[in-house]
């Protein structure tokens, strides 16, 4: 009864997460160094999504299978004076690019909007079923 | 002729229709198998309940900060206020069934 409700539940998290990576993109846009404080640019990150829920056994759903690392070419930027710039004078900055990742927020957004109807449309339907018992 | 209550064979004698009341017999022991309608009642009950203790659990969790996926307790909510409605409609057409049976004269 509640399947589809879990199923949009389910879309919810999993496009909510997509919104978190993305944030963290944009965040770690100008980001160098790593934890430990080493010369290591961040790398773009991308969720993966898989159908199914295997924490629940179900088949239909959808969770995360992973955030994987986005090891595209870093953006060179002419930065002679600095302390990470190669013989040439560029420093790789990460490979983070605002307008992509501003597409993908937006797209997050609207799905995470199209579960949100699904569980609007849920709702009514089984209300619509209570108003023929009462 | 329906006989839900399985009272037309018995009331038409043994020597009248030996079987018709055969089948009635038969009839009224398959009617006998399988839950009650009290014990369904009593497994619809625990499950509603269940469901709201869920989303208490759930809104609980969510408050002191053990679980951050709103979605989800959001969803149990949901849940637990459809089954709720849906008990409280059975339960009034129970009641709406039950009136009218005090209505009748004997």
């Amino acid at each position: 009864m509640y399947g589809s409700l879990d199923i949009a539940t389910s879309g919810l998290v999993a496009q909510r997460m997509r919104l978190t990576v993305i944030s963290n993109n944009l965040a770690n846009r100008e980001t160098l160094l790593d934890a430990k404080g080493n010369y290591a640019p961040y790398r773009r990150q991308e969720v993966l999504l898989a159908p199914g829920d295997p924490s629940s056994g179900r088949e239909m759903g959808v969770h995360i299978a992973g955030i994987e690392k986005d090891d595209g070419e870093l953006l060179a930027r002419y930065l002679p004076d600095s302390p990470f710039a190669d013989a040439q004078g560029y420093v790789g900055y990460p490979n983070v690019d605002p307008v992509i990742e501003q597409m993908n927020g937006m797209e997050a957004l609207r799905a995470y909007e199209a579960n949100i109807a699904v569980v609007e449309a849920t709702k009514s339907m089984i209300s619509v079923a209570l108003q023929m018992l009462a | 002729v329906s006989d839900p209550l399985g009272l037309i064979g018995l009331r038409s004698g043994a020597a009248a229709a030996p079987g018709m009341l055969h089948r009635s017999a038969g009839s009224a022991k398959s009617n006998a198998e399988g839950p009650g309608f009290r014990e369904m009642l009593e497994r619809e009950l625990a499950q509603v309940n269940r469901l709201q203790e869920d989303a208490k659990i759930a809104a609980e969790d969510l408050a002191s900060g053990k679980r951050d996926d709103i979605e989800g307790v959001i969803a149990a909510t949901q849940k637990a206020d459809l089954a709720f409605r849906m008990l409280l409609g059975v339960r009034n057409k129970m009641m709406e069934a039950y009136d009218e049976v005090k209505q009748i004269r004997v």
